[in-house]
């Protein structure tokens, strides 16, 4: 038999039967391999083992249900940092040909935090992230719990007041000799005295007259030319007084302002001492900050390593824009994207589309999270790496009624990425009556705090934007138990007695700064109801502990403030010397009488 | 089992045409340099069966040019991504790129597209080649290859006894 022609026809039939062969064969196996593509991918992803127990994937209509999904924490191989058991999604065909992954509906049900695994989630060996260094303004000062003995306090510390006065008389010695030397230098009574004597000489001689008019008109003139030299003299030298007098009044104002300060000088001693070895208010806001500081740094901690870890998936543009060479800064000016695929070799290039969506997008997930105190129900909305093709951010609200554990809670939110150079997250959280359990609150060398319950009413937000945070937390505590581990110590003992005895108390916290160095700052009324506590039970004792520090202080200061005092006094002196020698040169400057009775000078 | 063996060669070897067999090749250079699982792969696919090309030249060179392209990928991405990126053609890729089929194809990857200009601007030679290489095997090396002792002792088998039997049907 001879065959001629190009043609096969039945190769058509072998065609269509390997074409339904292998579609078969695929479609047996897509379940696996979407099971694989998921584990893989979220493996590379989170650096951590994701596994899938089962994942089922139907025609018609078309959709992919995922069963037990768990997510390992990186920072904890052990754990799981969510695991959800059921997701049920249906998805847009013609995108998906489109290689367009569009999910109109997700249902994520039985959401969990941090579940116990079987076995390790690592995948390699990894250093575990170091835990950040303590900010600055973070080392918290624990106060001192002892009141020690004044006199150990004075020989320990050194006296401000001391120093003050020490250091003004010195000073007050040195500016002494300087205006005595001054004064020396001025003309003093004996000229002054001498010019008294002078003008009296001339004046007689001006009456004396001469033989004739004429003579005694020419004498007359004479006389009164001296007179007015000598007056001129004279003011000149007053002149001279009156400006030192005016200067060395100014310098004693200002002596005796210091000197008033010294004087006041011995309480601030005490304040600062009191402050520094005995409960002052400073010492007790340190009790807050013991208390919550370390816990609400951690969550802050928390939620920005998370932000860091999710930020490739919320926002993969930037990241392989980074990684794009010159030729596809060309691609770009040009009007095309490229775009490194997660996975995969080569390079994708995005052309502008008609309907532009992104690759990846959950249009709306309905999501049931299973907390310890109960179950939120809520919705996340436009899920998608690719915020800034889709134009809207991701948003996510959650709400729980009549919970186990609270009587409700809300948590809503905001990750935008819409612009990938201006990224802004926002997240607000409420919680009424939320029971907490027991909770260690600080566990150090010679302190632990546990908070053994309480019941909790609060409202916090928490922005980042950039690399800047911002966040705001006000809570209030009932039906609190506070338990305390303190060193040996009367002031130890009523600190502790104190906290057992609080049953309710209101905290503010804000958190601000940049991701990398933020501060909190922590106010409660929590450490007045410490104070008072405090001052009540060892009032007698700090009282007692306020008055011998002012006695000892004031013995030691009194000496020293009483010559500062004396050498103040001596500048007085000074000035009360110029005085006279002003006064003694008054009566030089009145205008001298002419020779000849009723002959005005012309001068 | 050495029966079904020699059908499944005989049926291999059916079209012996220089032609067919360089068809064969090049057609198998288009499936083994780009992905596999591409679209233009079932019209590649199509054509080997529907056309009499010769089979087992189609799968040897599969085989041969899968492992070449391991090779050559970093050779197609550059030339995959000039072409996607070259401005004259923007439009042409921009329209390719809002159509369905054509997202299917995945054109706009570097490896598809540089491995698929590539395959087929070797297509013409690779077929004329190949054909003259066979013309040449044939008149030159062909005889000798018959009355080397590794033939001689092949053609006395009984699965080539059997493929020689389907072959003769066949025609």
């Amino acid at each position: 038999m001879t065959r001629t022609g190009w043609i096969r026809w039945p190769g058509l039939l072998a065609f269509v039967a390997i074409v339904l062969l292998v579609a078969g064969f695929w479609f047996l196996l897509l379940d696996s391999l979407v099971k694989r593509f998921i584990e893989r991918s979220g493996t590379s992803l989170v650096g951590a083992k994701v596994e899938l127990d089962k994942a089922a994937l139907s025609l018609n209509p078309l959709g992919l249900t995922l069963v037990r999904l768990q997510v390992t924490d990186p920072d904890a191989p052990m754990r799981n940092a969510v695991e959800i058991g059921r997701i049920a999604m249906t998805m847009d065909g013609l995108n998906l040909l489109r290689r367009k992954a569009i999910v109109e509906e997700m249902t994520l049900d039985g959401v969990r935090f941090g579940t116990p695994r079987t076995r390790s989630g690592a995948i390699r060996k990894r250093p575990l992230e170091p835990k950040p260094e303590p900010r600055s303004g973070d080392v918290i000062a624990l106060p001192t719990l002892s009141v020690p003995d004044p006199k150990e306090v004075l020989e320990r510390e050194e006296l401000q007041s001391v120093k003050l006065v020490e250091t003004m008389r010195t000073e007050l010695a040195a500016d002494r000799e300087r205006w005595q030397k001054r004064v020396a230098e001025l003309p003093d009574k004996q000229k002054l005295e001498q010019y008294k004597a002078e003008l009296d000489r001339v004046q007689k001689t001006a009456k004396g007259g001469g033989k004739d008019v004429l003579s005694g008109v020419l004498g007359g003139a004479q006389a009164a030319q001296q007179a007015v030299a000598l007056q001129k003299d004279a003011a000149r030298d007053l002149d001279a007084i009156r400006a030192a007098k005016a200067d060395l009044e100014q310098r004693l104002a200002q002596w005796r302002g210091r000197l008033e300060k010294a004087r006041t000088a011995p309480e601030d001693d005490v304040r600062r001492l009191k402050a520094k070895y005995g409960l002052s208010g400073a010492g007790a806001t340190n009790v807050t900050r013991l208390l919550f500081g370390a816990k609400l740094a951690d969550v802050v901690d928390g939620l920005v390593r998370w932000e860091a870890r999710l930020r490739p998936i919320l926002q993969r543009v930037a990241e392989h824009r980074r990684e794009a060479g010159a030729r596809e800064a060309g691609a770009r000016e040009a009007g095309a994207e490229v775009v490194k695929p997660i996975r995969g070799k080569g390079v994708d290039v995005r052309f502008p589309e008609r309907l532009p969506l992104p690759d990846l997008l959950v249009r709306k997930a309905h999501a049931s999270v299973e907390l310890v105190a109960g179950t939120l129900k809520g919705q996340i909305r436009n899920i998608t790496p690719d915020q800034h093709i889709l134009g809207m951010p991701l948003t996510f609200d959650f709400a729980g009624e009549k919970l186990t554990q609270a009587r409700a809670v809300t948590v809503a939110g905001t990750i935008n990425r819409v612009n990938p150079a201006k990224p802004a997250d926002h997240v607000a959280v409420t919680a009424r009556d939320y029971a907490l359990g027991a909770t260690e609150l600080l566990n150090s060398k010679d302190w632990a705090f546990h908070l053994e319950r309480a019941r909790v009413d609060a409202d916090g937000t928490l922005t980042l934007e950039g690399g800047a945070i911002q966040g705001r937390v006000n809570a209030g505590f009932k039906d609190a138990m506070l338990k305390t581990s303190a060193p040996a110590g009367v002031v130890a003992d009523a600190l502790a007695g104190t906290l057992a005895d609080v049953r309710a108390f209101q905290l503010h916290a804000e958190v601000k700064g940049t991701t990398a160095d933020y501060a909190v700052t922590l106010a409660s009324n929590l450490d007045d109801v410490v104070k008072d506590a405090i001052t009540r039970r060892l009032g007698a004792q700090l009282v007692r502990f306020e008055n011998e520090l002012q006695a000892a202080i004031t013995q030691k200061v009194s000496g020293p403030l009483q010559e500062l005092q004396k050498s103040v006094g001596g500048l007085d002196t000074l000035t009360n010397e110029l005085t006279a020698r002003l006064n003694l040169g008054q009566d030089l400057l009145k205008p001298v009488k002419s020779a000849v009775p009723g002959l005005k000078l012309p001068f | 089992m050495l029966r079904t063996t020699a059908k499944l060669l005989a049926v291999l070897n059916s079209e012996t045409e220089p032609g067919q067999i360089g068809l064969g090749f090049a057609l198998a250079m288009i499936a083994g340099f780009t992905p596999l699982l591409s679209l233009h792969n079932l019209v590649v696919l199509l054509l080997v069966l529907i056309l009499r090309v010769n089979l087992s030249a189609f799968l040897l060179g599969l085989a041969f040019f899968s492992a070449l392209a391991f090779a050559l990928d970093p050779l197609f991405h550059r030339v995959g991504l000039a072409a996607l990126t070259a401005r004259p053609l923007k439009g042409l890729w921009t329209a390719l790129y809002n159509s369905t089929l054509w997202r299917i194809e995945h054109f706009n990857n570097s490896i598809v597209m540089g491995s698929l200009l590539v395959s087929l601007l070797l297509f013409v030679p690779l077929y004329r080649l190949s054909n003259t290489l066979i013309r040449l095997y044939r008149e030159r090396a062909l005889a000798y290859v018959r009355r080397s002792r590794i033939m001689q002792a092949f053609t006395a088998t009984r699965l080539y006894q059997y493929y020689q039997t389907y072959s003769d049907w066949r025609g």
